[in-house]
């Protein structure tokens, strides 16, 4: 690495920031739904499948409509139903999480692809505009960055404020946690297992699909096989690194957000450093969270979800 | 008011388990023709090419052979690790790491005589493999990480690090430009048996027998069954978990690791990003249809390979190559509905109204 070569400018700096925010966007929205799923106990290794179909749908929709945020809503919505198999073979019929889950990516990937096989090199664009905010967009570097993204963004704080506050707030939340913490105990106290955790997936499931319409509505702006590139699998690390909590995962998504940007936007500092070895550290951050979290908890309780991972059959409790 | 609750079935369906991966098929058929009539695609056509392509003459079908390979190896990696209770995830960062090893051994001993070379690669590729699962094993034995996480991330950190080696170190001086890796010597190519099959069908198979037998009868794989089902009991009987679980990390990350090493010797000309074709998830599937077993193992890994080659033929007929993946997936959710119906059924059930 060439430090001495290092040159940091205002339009470095603030292009940095504002693709630091596209894809910490990109990160959360996915990352929120995984947490709601597995605080409700289930972990869904489906993700970068989802936000597949997600992306794919959504472009589909956004140019059929000429309307961004209709491309949001269907692929949102076609996240979910992608999700709803998952709802019926891990929640329904108690199968393996991590199989399910894994074969779910297989078969998102692979219907995306077959879906949007005649839109790959599509020329048709259906884009979000940022976000011209009255005052707040005129100030210097914050309304070049924080106040002049994307609608998708606001939403999304929006949505994690929502998510903290149900989770926390409200007896449907604390229905789900307890589902996710003890599914005997919840379902002895009145709570439907198989609904609560069934709800949460298909949430989860709308929740990636909506990253990926974002990613095809905004970000690339387009559908191509590959587009989502392990990006599914890093909201799933960080789900993990934000241990479960809405608040911390939205700090994870803004610093592993960063190092995604940070891979595309080392030039403009005039750094000499492979970008390739930049794109490893999400993954390689995680493990070391997960190795603290871990040796820290030989003396305090896990924040991992108790019942995650866990079928649960009433008759077998 | 009634609703639909999953019972036990008084009496188990005789044959579900086994026979749930050839429901699974059908049932997977049968939506990919629904899949294709939506889109317009001709169903029978594509699916008589697929076979044809696949299992229809010797010449593909040692194609599908060679496939197999990496299939069944990571089938048996992932289950080797499941017998005890352990996901491992990371068969796809193990195969990769592993080529990468044996590609490392390639260039160190480029003038080495073929068969020392390519066993010497094939080791290479064994210890990376295993060097690739050692972390998550020993993060899991020492402080209970979980290893479906650690094996997961470590597979995205391999699949970059051939990149970063194709961009820089590696780069073929004579690819015209493109990032490709040096190809490995040409001497380091495992012989042909059969048509197109390679030494690498006679190793993988040989693999698999040894651990059929060691697993289901040795002493060590005795205690794994225990450990698996029950670590307190393991522990009561003196069996060491923290051994056991690096131990089966390590050996698991082995074999995914060969499967790398094979792949580079037998099928590929060179180390590239795309050398594991999704194997080592596609393991993870073979695995868990074949409940498990080394030997329903290396079956289910021949009829995925089969629906693999077969995909790729389709597009010539205009058809998209990912009606295999999707075929693929759905064989595995047809085949979870046929394991639990066959143990249990959907009953309605009146539900009294609270008065």
């Amino acid at each position: 690495m060439m430090l001495a070569e290092i040159s940091i400018t205002e339009p470095a700096v603030i292009g940095l920031v504002v693709a630091s925010i596209q894809f910490a966007t990109l990160l959360y929205l996915a990352a929120l739904g995984e947490t709601i799923s597995e605080r409700a106990g289930v972990l869904n290794l489906g993700v970068e499948g989802m936000m597949a179909i997600g992306a794919v749908v959504g472009y589909i929709a956004g140019i059929s409509s000429g309307s961004p945020w209709v491309g949001l809503i269907v692929g949102s919505l076609a996240g979910a139903a992608l999700a709803g198999i998952h709802a019926v073979a891990a929640v329904g019929l108690g199968a393996d999480q991590v199989v399910s889950g894994l074969a779910l990516t297989i078969l998102g990937l692979g219907l995306a692809d077959f879906v949007g096989d005649e839109y790959t090199a599509d020329p048709r664009r259906a884009l979000f505009e940022n976000v011209d905010f009255p005052v707040l967009t005129d100030i210097r570097w914050l309304g070049d960055t924080v106040f002049n993204a994307s609608p998708v963004t606001y939403v999304a704080v929006a949505i994690g404020i929502g998510t903290w506050f149900v989770l926390n707030r409200t007896s449907v939340g604390l229905g789900l946690r307890a589902v996710g913490e003890s599914a005997s105990t919840a379902d002895a106290a009145g709570h439907s297992v198989t609904l609560v955790r069934m709800s949460a997936v298909m949430v989860g499931g709308a929740l990636a699909g909506m990253s990926g319409a974002y990613l095809s509505t905004y970000v690339v702006g387009a559908w191509s096989v590959g587009v989502t590139a392990g990006r599914g699998w890093i909201a799933v690390a960080l789900v993990i690194f934000g241990a479960w909590r809405p608040g911390r995962v939205a700090l994870g998504a803004l610093l592993f957000g960063f190092t995604l940007a940070l891979q595309l936007r080392l030039q403009p500092f005039g750094i000499e450093f492979s970008p390739i070895l930049v794109s490893m550290t999400p993954y390689l951050l995680t493990i070391i969270v997960l190795i603290v979290i871990s040796y820290r908890a030989r003396n305090q309780p896990s924040p991992s979800p108790a019942g995650l991972g866990k079928a649960y059959r009433r008759e077998e409790r | 008011m009634s609703r639909l609750v999953l019972a036990r079935r008084e009496q188990v369906v005789r044959g579900g388990q086994p026979l749930a991966f050839f429901v699974g098929l059908v049932f997977a058929l049968v939506l990919g023709a629904v899949l294709l009539v939506i889109s317009g695609d001709p169903v029978i056509d594509t699916y008589q090419r697929m076979f044809e392509r696949s299992l229809g003459s010797a010449d593909v079908l040692s194609t599908t052979l060679n496939r197999a390979v990496p299939l069944a190896l990571a089938g048996l990696a992932v289950s080797i690790a499941a017998r005890m209770g352990l996901w491992n995830i990371g068969a796809e960062g193990q195969i990769l790491f592993g080529a990468t090893a044996a590609t490392l051994i390639g260039r160190i001993g480029a003038d080495w005589p073929g068969p020392i070379l390519i066993i010497a690669m094939l080791i290479a590729a064994m210890l990376g493999g295993a060097l690739w699962a050692l972390g998550p094993g020993l993060a899991r034995a020492e402080l209970g990480v979980s290893e479906i996480i650690t094996t997961l991330m470590l597979n995205e950190v391999a699949l970059r690090l051939i990149r970063y080696l194709q961009n820089g170190r590696w780069k073929d001086p004579e690819g015209f430009g493109f990032p490709n890796i040096e190809a490995r010597p040409d001497q380091a190519q495992l012989g042909a048996i059969w048509e197109r099959a390679h030494l690498g069908v006679i190793i993988a198979i040989a693999v698999i027998a040894a651990f059929a037998w060691f697993v289901n009868r040795s002493a060590w794989g005795y205690e794994l069954d225990i450990a698996g089902a029950s670590p307190k009991t393991a522990t009561y009987a003196g069996i060491s978990m923290r051994g056991k679980v690096l131990g089966v990390m390590v050996l698991s990350g082995a074999i995914a690791g060969l499967a790398g090493g094979i792949e580079l010797t037998g099928t590929a000309a060179r180390l590239s990003e795309n050398i594991s074709n999704g194997f080592g998830f596609a393991g993870i599937i073979v695995a868990a249809l074949a409940l498990m077993r080394p030997s329903g193992v290396a079956l289910v890994a021949v009829a995925f390979s089969a629906v693999q080659v077969g995909g790729l033929s389709i597009q010539t007929l205009g058809v998209s190559p990912a009606v295999s993946a999707i075929i693929q997936a759905l064989i595995l959710f047809g085949a979870i509905a046929a394991v639990v119906f066959s143990t249990y059924e959907l009953r309605r059930v009146e539900r009294k109204v609270a008065s």
